[in-house]
């Protein structure tokens, strides 16, 4: 035997606290069909019963003003729920009772749960529970959600509920003003004659006094719909007549009347020695002067401790992969399979995987903002500057975690409760410059840039800034226009945080992360080992091993001649010698010839060992320029040609669709360092001078990295957030297009005036 | 000083010299009147407990000067100026 339980009630509300409480860690995450609205799911068992738990989202009413609304209200209405408990948070009792009124028309048999009691008693409300569950008709009962009191006494009035029949009957009609109540006695009466629906009329016929759209589709479906219909038009006419107002406007203020009745009868609220703790915090976190100064000093924290602390654990990831690869490559000598693990799946998922530290630590963060109710403040004292673009001042939060990586930042997007708002943000994030692309920035700024690298970089940051506004004005006044919605927020009260529902916040997106991102990563690893590992024979124009061979005999040559004419000079020098004291090989004469001797040796060693480098890279060009992924480089160079690109970065820039610190390691493979390269080698940094890169060039590429698609991750990520391909693919090729645009004006210009050539 | 008489629509809040919610300052408390603005947007706020008649206090603004926070029915809610400006409120001490 097992029960539906249905978990609803306000945003804020300690819903989910309760609803952790009461199914512990057996829960599980998905998405309502066909709408990107966390499903959570989990269950219990209580006297051998199981329950399975629904945590509806969080909402202020049923009236399918937005998403979560909607679902709310197709889930209870199709009664797959047994029993709905609703969490009424007790220090906000007034309004928290307006979705519960709700409820009650529904019919269902409802438990209510008086949640945050020890926040009420600070506010000095002294509520008489029992008389609150006469006037409401459902037993109540009072828990603290984040010490887990009263959960047990819960369990066992859900049992009840759910049991015994005698519990479920005694819901009682909200009583509305007389004049409405005629009119709802007489749709009441016509929709049960014509049997429209069995179990909640009374709530239909209300739902119509409210001109309800969903309820005037399905009423209209039934015989005598329309003449229902029309009795609901002569109702409506004459209380809005009589209260001038609108229908659902004069419902719902009823309900409050109703509400604002049933607290002077339980509700006693004693000033004296109530202190409003959020209040007080807020004074200072959300004041005039010091609001802002404090929220960045918390986004730079917030930084800080992601990179800082994500350093250490990421560094021992980076050892333990090395450890494997160098363990499978002893292990499978030079084979093929061999150079797939450690090449492929291992350089290309490791190094992602090194990034978990700093995204489960960037998630930790935000799940103790998000529970605390700082992220409330945060939309507050940033809604001015994101209103600019059209957005909800909580956007400002995924478009900061942008900077960190995009893939968490594009999933942060659901803290939005407006569709609009979502895809606005999602399409935007994409150009707040993630932490991948700055080995890329380090490698090219550094090798063109030498003297200005951080100012290079930094103007890099700057560009996706002004890129990210500039797109967001532009859709918002274009594409997404017109479909904003009024920014009503909340500012719910400070709370503790509780380490439950951090470490289950933290695991559920970090577990998504590693769950489709590590897929993704794993494929397009795999595929550019591929491309670049066949064909494995190539031809090659030139003959490198009798290149090579000349240029060594020629430098021995030389070399010889250095000592021969070293020698010469040294006897020359002897026979003009004639102290008897010091003995020649000590005297200043010979040691100063013996330095310059030295001096020419080394010079022409070393001038040896760069043209065999060079030449050796040269060669290694050559194959990659054969294989495979040359040959696709090949062919989009033409298309890259005007922004002053040659193959090679052509190449670079399509592996780093899969990510983009993959384009350092793609320079590596094409100037022969090998794939271990990071954004200061030397090898990768004088291929890229003497490949004839310009200065110009350099900063073309360096816009191009910045403004295309990150990666494919990324990709993943729009789609699952915005739900249409027809989003992803649009995000794609505008973010490629901007970054054509103005990696061409940057070439483009920078001939023009001779810039940086 | 409304007119009442279409209450389906928009309402007109023509009298030059009625008060917002906007109007007031920090610390000032004001009775609701009348909400304009879309149906959506003035539903949703009735829902929140901005009834007419509800009392509401402005407790202070935005370190940039927009939105606004306000106390009403004993919880603390933000709205933006732009909208606060379709609330006609009057002052109560």
């Amino acid at each position: 035997m097992n029960f539906n339980i249905a978990v609803a009630g306000n945003p804020n509300c300690g819903k989910t606290t309760i609803f952790n409480a009461l199914t512990g860690a057996k829960q599980r995450v998905g998405n309502w069909p066909g709408v990107t609205v966390e499903k959570k799911s989990g269950h219990y068992n209580h006297s051998d019963i199981k329950f399975d738990v629904i945590d509806l989202p969080g909402t202020y009413s049923l009236a399918a003003f937005s998403a979560e609304e909607t679902i709310v209200r197709q889930y209870l209405e199709n009664d797959e729920a047994d029993v709905v408990v609703n969490i009424i948070d007790a220090s906000n009792l007034e309004r928290n009772l307006f979705l519960t009124t709700q409820l009650i028309e529904l019919g269902k048999p409802l438990v209510l749960v008086l949640n945050m009691m020890d926040m009420a008693d600070e506010k000095g409300l002294q509520i008489d529970v029992d008389t609150l569950a006469t006037l409401l008709g459902a037993p109540v009962v009072p828990v603290v959600g984040r010490t887990g009191e009263g959960i047990d006494l819960l369990k066992e009035k859900i049992l009840r509920v759910s049991t015994e029949i005698s519990m479920k009957a005694r819901l009682i009609d909200i009583s509305y003003p007389r004049d409405i109540e005629i009119e709802i006695e007489k749709l009441h009466q016509l929709i049960q004659e014509n049997d429209v629906t069995d179990k909640h009329s009374r709530w239909t016929s209300i739902k119509l006094l409210e001109s309800d759209q969903q309820t005037r589709d399905e009423v209209r479906l039934h015989n005598n719909g329309a003449d229902i219909l029309d009795q609901a038009k002569v109702s409506i006419n004459r209380i809005e007549g009589l209260f001038k107002d609108t229908g659902r406007a004069i419902i719902s203020s009823a309900r409050y009347g109703f509400i604002q009745g049933a607290m002077r009868e339980c509700v006693v609220e004693s000033l004296v020695g109530s202190v409003d703790y959020s209040r007080q915090i807020d004074r200072v976190l959300t004041n005039r002067w010091l609001g802002l100064p404090i929220f960045g000093l918390f986004m730079w924290l917030m930084f800080k401790l992601t990179y800082d602390i994500g350093s250490i654990p990421m560094d021992w990831i980076d050892s333990g992969l090395v450890a494997l690869m160098n363990f499978i490559s002893d292990l499978l000598p030079n084979s093929m399979f061999a150079s797939l693990l450690v090449d492929g799946v291992i350089g290309g998922v490791g190094a992602i995987a090194v990034f978990l530290p700093n995204i489960f630590i960037l998630f930790l963060i935000i799940a103790v903002l998000e529970d605390s109710g700082y992220m409330a403040r945060v939309a507050f004292i940033m809604d001015r500057v994101m209103h600019n673009i059209g957005l909800h001042g909580k956007a400002f939060i995924p478009m900061i975690m942008g900077f960190g990586c995009n893939v968490p930042a594009i999933m942060g997007t659901r803290i939005l409760e407006s569709r609009r708002d979502r895809i606005l943000t999602v399409l935007i994030n994409p150009f707040m410059s993630c932490s991948a692309r700055l080995p890329v920035y380090v490698l090219v700024a550094g090798a063109f840039f030498p003297d200005n690298a951080a100012t290079v970089i930094f103007s890099m940051y700057i560009l996706g800034i002004i890129a990210a506004i500039g797109s967001g004005k532009l859709f918002s006044r274009t594409i997404l226009k017109g479909m904003s919605k009024p920014f009503v927020l909340e500012l719910p009260p400070y709370q503790r945080p509780t380490l439950r529902s951090l470490i289950l916040h933290t695991w559920e997106r970090g577990y998504l992360f590693i769950q489709k991102m590590g897929t993704v990563i794993l494929v397009g690893s795999v595929i550019i080992w591929v491309l670049g590992y066949f064909p494995r024979e190539v031809e090659l124009d030139r003959d490198y091993g009798s290149e090579r061979t000349t240029l060594t005999q020629h430098h021995d040559t030389q070399l010889a001649d250095l000592e021969s004419k070293f020698k010469k000079s040294v006897d020359q020098d002897r026979s003009g010698y004639h102290s008897e004291m010091i003995a020649y090989e000590s005297s200043s004469s010979y040691l100063e010839l013996h330095e310059q001797f030295q001096l020419l040796q080394e010079e022409l060693s070393s001038k040896k060992s760069k043209q065999l480098y060079s030449l050796r890279q040269q060669e290694i060009g050559d194959i990659t320029e054969q294989k495979w992924i040359g040959r696709v480089g090949k062919i989009f160079e033409p298309i890259v040609r005007p922004l002053g690109f040659t193959w090679r970065e052509s190449v670079a820039l399509i592996t780093g669709f899969v990510a983009k610190e993959i384009v350092v390691s793609t320079y590596g493979v094409l100037f022969g360092v090998g794939e271990d390269v990071d954004e200061g080698s030397q090898g990768v940094i004088s291929g890229l001078r003497s490949s004839g890169m310009t200065p110009l060039v350099a900063l073309s590429f360096l816009v191009f990295t910045l403004l295309y698609t990150p990666c494919l991750a990324t990709v993943a990520a729009i789609k699952r957030e915005t739900g249409t391909w027809a989003y992803t693919i649009f995000s794609v090729a505008y973010s490629l297009g901007l970054a054509y645009t103005l990696a061409f004006g940057v070439a483009y210009f920078g001939r023009m005036f001779n810039w940086l050539s | 000083m409304f007119n009442f008489k279409k209450p389906r629509h928009k309402l007109h809040i023509s009298d030059e010299n009625d008060l917002r919610l906007s109007d007031l300052k920090p610390g000032e408390k004001g009775r609701i009147v009348e909400i304009g603005g879309s149906e959506n947007f003035r539903h949703r706020l009735i829902e929140m407990g901005l009834t007419r008649d509800a009392e509401i206090w402005v407790d202070k603004y935005a370190p940039l000067r927009d939105p606004m926070e306000l106390i009403v029915k004993g919880y603390h809610l933000s709205l933006r100026g732009m909208d606060a400006q379709k609330i006609a409120v009057e002052r109560i001490a």
